[in-house]
C-alpha cells in the first residue's frame, strides 16, 4: 500500500501525518522544539534543533507507525511557518538562531518603510503587509542593527529550506512561502527588485524559489538507510501552513471563507485575483502558480483565553491547562449573548489585521456591580470572536461570504464554533486544524504525482461536516454592541500610544 | 524553652553526629552592637528559623525583615548579619549542616544531587511561614537532648526530613503550577546551560516541582519525547553546531555536550542522524 507523508514545521512543534492515497489519516506524531525570546521584542528558534527533532520525530514514525504496517511512502511533502528568517555563511552554516514570524524586532524598520513612497508599491507586488513579521522587514533590520552578520551572510533562508537542505542537499523556497515574505514578486513570481534594493540584498542571497509541486530532490544517501526509505521517495516542497490550512479546509470557490483559531488567528479566502485594499489590510499570498490566498491576520487568538485562564482559573491538578479550561467553560452558558453589556478588546498582544496597530492593548468595557466571573469567561471570547468578525467584515467589502469553515483547537470547540455561527450570521462547519494543514499538504502531494490533474479537484475532494447554524436572536445582540468594540477600537488609539510611550 | 548551644568538637551531644557544625537555640534579650557582624558561611549550609520576635538582616547584600515562622537557608560562600551588625530581641534556632557528610550517611548520589541542585539554585534566601522547620528543630532538640532508644537513627532522619521539607518548598515556590510552557522553558534554558552535567529526570522533575511520573507524562504530552530524549535532541543540536565549527575538536564537543567519551558520542550520532561525527562534519565544512 502507498503512503503520503506531510511534515509541518509549526511555530513550537513539527507535525507529521501519514495519509493513505484515499485521504485517510494513517498516522500522525509531533515533536515539539522551543521559541527562545533573549530580549523583549525576540523570538528565535535553534535551527538544528528543529532539524533534529524532525528527523527524530520522523525516524520513530516510520518505525513505529509505518514501516510495521508495510506501507510504502511514496512522497514526502513539506508545510511551514511563514516569515521565518536563517540567515546562513558561504558554507550553509547558520550565522545563529532562526527568527520566526512574531519577531518584533523590526518596528521601527517597518514604521519608517510604511510612511515611505516605496510603500504601496511594495506592498501592492509582494502581497505581504509591511510589519516586523515581514523577512523584508527582518533583513533590513538586520542591516541596520547587525551589520557583522549581514555582510557574513551568504543567503537569507526560510526554516523548510534549510530542513530540506539538510535532508537532500537541494536548496529552494517554494512559491508560496516566498510570497510571505515581502520579497517575492506575486505577481510575476520572480524576486522583487525593488523590496531586495530595500533591504540592501541581490537575488542570490535568497535560495531560488520552486512550485509547491517541485519534487525532484531525494533524501541523502545516509538518511535513506537511517529512514528505511527508497531513494525514490519523493521529496516535495510544499507551501506555508496558512495556505494548506485553507486548501484543507475545503474552502474553494465563491462564497467560501476560513477561519483559524490557535494561539494566533486568521479569516481567509481563496481565489484567482488578489485582493486590492487601499488600506494595505490584508495579505495576499500564493498557494500555487494560479491562487491566491487573502485574508487578515490577528495576534490574539486562544492565547488570549490561555492567558485569562492562566490568571482565573482553578488549576486542581498541576499545570493542567485543558481541564482549568474545561471548568472555566462549564458556566458560560448561564450569561446570555452580549454578557449582560461587559465588552473585551483582546488586543493584549498588539493587534495585526484589521486595526494594525502594535501599542493597542485589551480592554474590559463597561463593567458593572452585577458581573461576575463568568461574565469575564464569555466576554473573553465574545472580545476575541468580534475581532475575528471584524477581520471578516473588512474581507467582506471585497468577497461575498456565505459560508465559514473552521479550524483550530480553540475555534473547534463547540462553544466558539456556536458563537462565531451567531455572530457572522452564516452556517460554520468545523475542521481539525493540523489536519487541515496536514490534508493541504496532502493535496498538493497528490496532486503533484499525478493523482489528480489539477489543484480544483483536489480540492473539491474535501468534504465539510454538518455545519453549525446561525441564531437570529444571538446575532441581533452581537450587532448591537460590536459597533461599539468597532469604535473603542479606533477611538482608544490615542490612549493606547500614550500608554506605550510611558513604557518605552 | 531553654537556650543551648552545641558545636561540632566542643559538645558532647553532637559526637555522634560529625555532620552536624552547630545547633543553637538563643533568647536574645539586649541588643549588642557587633553581636551579629556580616560572617561568611563556609562550605556548609545553615537554617535560621525566628521563633520570636522581628528580625532586620542583611543576606548576600539583600535586606530583609524576617518573622516568627520564617526560615533563611544560608548556602556555602553566601553572608548573613544583622542590618545594624547586632542581632535584634527575639528568639531564633539555627542548624549548620555539613551536607556531604550527612549524604555519607544517607541518601543515594541522585538525590543528593537533586537536593542539593535545588539548594543551589535557589536565589530568594528567605521561606516565609514554614513552620515545618520549627517543629523539626523541637524534634531534633529533644532527641538530642533526651537520647532515648535509637535517637542516633531519628536525629539523622530528623535533618534529611528538614532538608527535604526546605528543598520541596523550595521547588514549589517557584512553580506556580499554571504554565507549563513557561516552566519548561525554564528548565529548558539550564539543561542548555549546563549540558554536560550528568542530568537525572529526578533532578529536572524536582526544578519542574513535579514528581518523577507526573513530569515524565507530561513532557512527553507537551513535547513528543521522554525527558531523556528531549535532552538527548538539545544536545545533538548543540552537537552539530559544534560540529560546523571548524576550530572545536571532536573529543571537547563530546564532553561538552554530555556525552561520557568521543566513543559514545560516536555512536549515539551516527545511530540518531546516520552519520558519524567525522562525516557530518567533513560533509559540512569545505576547505
Amino acid at each position: 500500500m502507498e503512503c503520503i507523508i506531510t511534515i509541518d514545521l509549526g511555530t513550537s512543534a513539527v507535525r507529521i501525518f501519514a495519509f493513505d492515497m484515499d485521504k485517510k489519516v494513517i498516522g500522525t506524531a509531533k515533536g515539539s522544539y522551543p521559541t527562545f525570546h533573549t530580549q523583549p521584542d525576540y523570538s528565535e528558534q535553534d535551527p538544528e534543533q528543529i532539524f533534529i527533532t524532525v528527523l527524530f520525530v520522523l525516524k520513530n514514525f516510520l518505525n513505529e507507525k509505518i514501516h510495521p504496517a508495510k506501507y510504502a511512502v511514496t512522497a514526502i511533502c513539506f508545510s511551514a511557518a511563514m516569515h521565518s528568517v536563517l540567515p546562513v555563511d558561504k558554507n550553509g552554516v547558520p550565522l545563529g538562531n532562526a527568527i520566526t514570524w512574531s519577531d518584533n524586532r523590526g518596528k521601527k524598520e517597518a514604521a519608517l518603510l510604511k510612511q515611505s513612497a516605496e510603500s504601496k508599491k511594495i506592498y501592492d507586488a509582494t502581497g505581504t503587509p509591511i510589519h516586523p513579521m515581514s523577512p523584508l522587514i527582518k533583513i533590513t533590520w538586520m542591516k541596520n542593527n547587525d551589520a557583522d552578520r549581514f555582510r557574513q551572510t551568504s543567503k537569507f533562508l526560510s526554516v523548510k529550506s534549510y530542513i530540506i537542505q539538510q535532508l537532500t542537499g537541494e536548496l529552494n523556497i517554494d512559491f508560496s512561502l516566498a510570497s510571505a515574505t515581502g520579497l517575492f514578486n506575486i505577481h510575476s513570481l520572480k524576486w522583487e527588485e525593488d523590496a531586495l534594493r530595500y533591504a540592501g540584498i541581490r537575488t542570490d542571497n535568497l535560495p531560488d524559489a520552486v512550485p509547491v509541486y517541485y519534487n525532484s530532490a531525494r533524501l541523502r544517501k545516509e538518511f535513506q538507510n537511517l529512514l528505511g526509505l527508497p531513494a525514490t521517495t519523493k521529496i516535495i516542497t510544499g507551501a506555508s501552513d496558512g495556505c494548506l490550512a485553507t486548501l484543507g479546509a475545503g474552502v474553494w470557490g465563491e462564497g467560501k471563507a476560513t477561519v483559524t483559531i490557535e494561539q494566533s488567528g486568521a479569516v481567509r479566502v481563496v481565489g484567482k485575483e488578489v485582493l486590492k485594499d487601499e488600506k494595505q489590510r490584508f495579505f495576499n499570498y500564493l498557494l500555487d502558480e494560479n491562487y491566491y490566498v487573502s485574508g487578515g491576520p490577528t495576534n490574539n487568538g486562544g492565547v488570549i483565553f490561555e492567558w485569562f485562564a492562566r490568571q482565573f482559573g482553578d488549576f486542581k491538578n498541576a499545570y493542567d491547562l485543558d481541564d482549568c479550561i474545561a471548568h472555566l467553560m462549564q458556566d458560560v452558558h448561564e450569561v446570555a449573548a452580549g454578557s449582560d453589556g461587559l465588552l473585551f478588546l483582546p488586543y493584549l498582544l498588539g493587534e495585526r489585521a484589521p486595526i494594525w496597530n502594535a501599542n493597542a492593548r485589551g480592554v474590559y468595557f463597561g463593567i458593572n456591580f452585577k458581573h461576575e466571573q463568568q461574565h469575564f469567561v464569555r466576554a473573553t471570547i465574545e472580545g476575541i470572536m468580534y475581532e475575528i468578525y471584524s477581520i471578516g467584515k473588512t474581507l467582506e467589502e471585497h468577497r461575498s461570504i456565505n459560508s465559514l469553515s473552521v479550524n483550530g483547537s480553540f475555534a473547534s470547540m463547540p462553544f466558539w464554533a456556536q458563537m462565531m455561527a451567531d455572530m457572522f450570521n452564516k452556517p460554520v462547519s468545523v475542521k481539525d486544524n493540523s489536519n487541515s494543514i496536514g490534508l493541504g499538504a496532502f493535496l498538493i502531494a497528490a496532486t503533484s504525482i499525478g493523482a489528480y490533474a489539477k489543484l480544483e479537484d483536489a480540492a473539491k475532494t474535501v468534504d465539510l461536516p454538518e455545519p453549525y447554524k446561525p441564531r437570529k436572536s444571538d446575532h441581533a445582540v452581537y450587532m448591537k454592541y460590536f459597533p461599539i468594540f468597532e469604535r473603542l477600537s479606533v477611538k482608544l488609539a490615542d490612549e493606547f500610544d500614550a500608554l506605550s510611550a510611558l513604557n518605552e | 524553652m531553654n537556650q543551648f548551644h552545641l558545636q561540632h568538637n566542643q559538645s558532647q551531644e553532637l559526637v555522634h553526629f560529625p555532620y552536624i557544625v552547630e545547633f543553637v537555640l538563643k533568647k536574645n534579650q539586649t541588643i549588642q552592637l557587633g553581636s551579629f557582624t556580616q560572617l561568611q558561611q563556609q562550605d556548609s549550609f545553615c537554617v535560621y528559623y525566628i521563633i520570636e520576635g522581628k528580625f532586620d538582616w542583611v543576606i548576600n547584600g539583600q535586606h530583609y525583615v524576617l518573622y516568627p515562622g520564617d526560615t533563611a537557608m544560608i548556602l556555602p560562600g553566601s553572608s548573613i548579619g544583622g542590618a545594624n551588625d547586632a542581632l535584634d530581641i527575639g528568639i531564633v534556632a539555627w542548624l549548620d549542616i555539613h551536607l556531604n557528610v550527612l549524604y555519607d550517611h544517607g541518601f543515594d548520589d541522585e538525590e543528593k544531587r537533586t537536593i542539593e541542585k535545588v539548594l543551589l539554585r535557589n536565589k530568594e534566601p528567605v521561606l516565609p511561614r514554614l513552620n515545618q522547620t520549627g517543629e523539626i528543630l523541637k524534634l531534633l532538640e529533644s532527641e538530642i537532648f533526651n537520647q532515648e532508644i535509637g535517637y542516633a537513627v531519628r536525629v539523622k532522619q530528623l535533618v534529611e526530613e528538614l532538608f527535604i521539607t526546605i528543598a520541596r518548598q523550595l521547588s514549589r515556590q517557584h512553580n506556580p503550577y499554571r504554565n507549563f510552557p513557561q516552566t519548561f522553558m525554564k528548565l529548558e534554558q539550564l539543561l542548555r546551560e549546563n549540558l554536560a552535567h550528568q542530568w537525572t529526570v529526578a533532578e529536572m522533575a524536582a526544578i519542574v516541582g513535579l514528581g518523577n511520573t507526573a513530569f515524565t507524562e507530561k513532557v512527553k504530552s507537551y513535547t513528543g519525547f521522554s525527558p531523556l530524549n528531549y535532552l538527548i535532541n538539545i544536545r545533538i543540536s548543540e552537537a552539530i553546531r559544534l560540529l560546523k565549527r571548524a576550530d572545536v575538536n571532536m573529543t571537547d564537543i563530546a564532553l561538552d555536550t554530555g556525552f561520557y567519551s568521543s566513543q559514545h558520542f560516536s555512536t549515539t550520532f551516527k545511530k540518531l542522524t546516520g552519520y558519524t561525527p567525522s562525516q557530518f562534519r567533513k560533509n559540512n565544512i569545505k576547505a
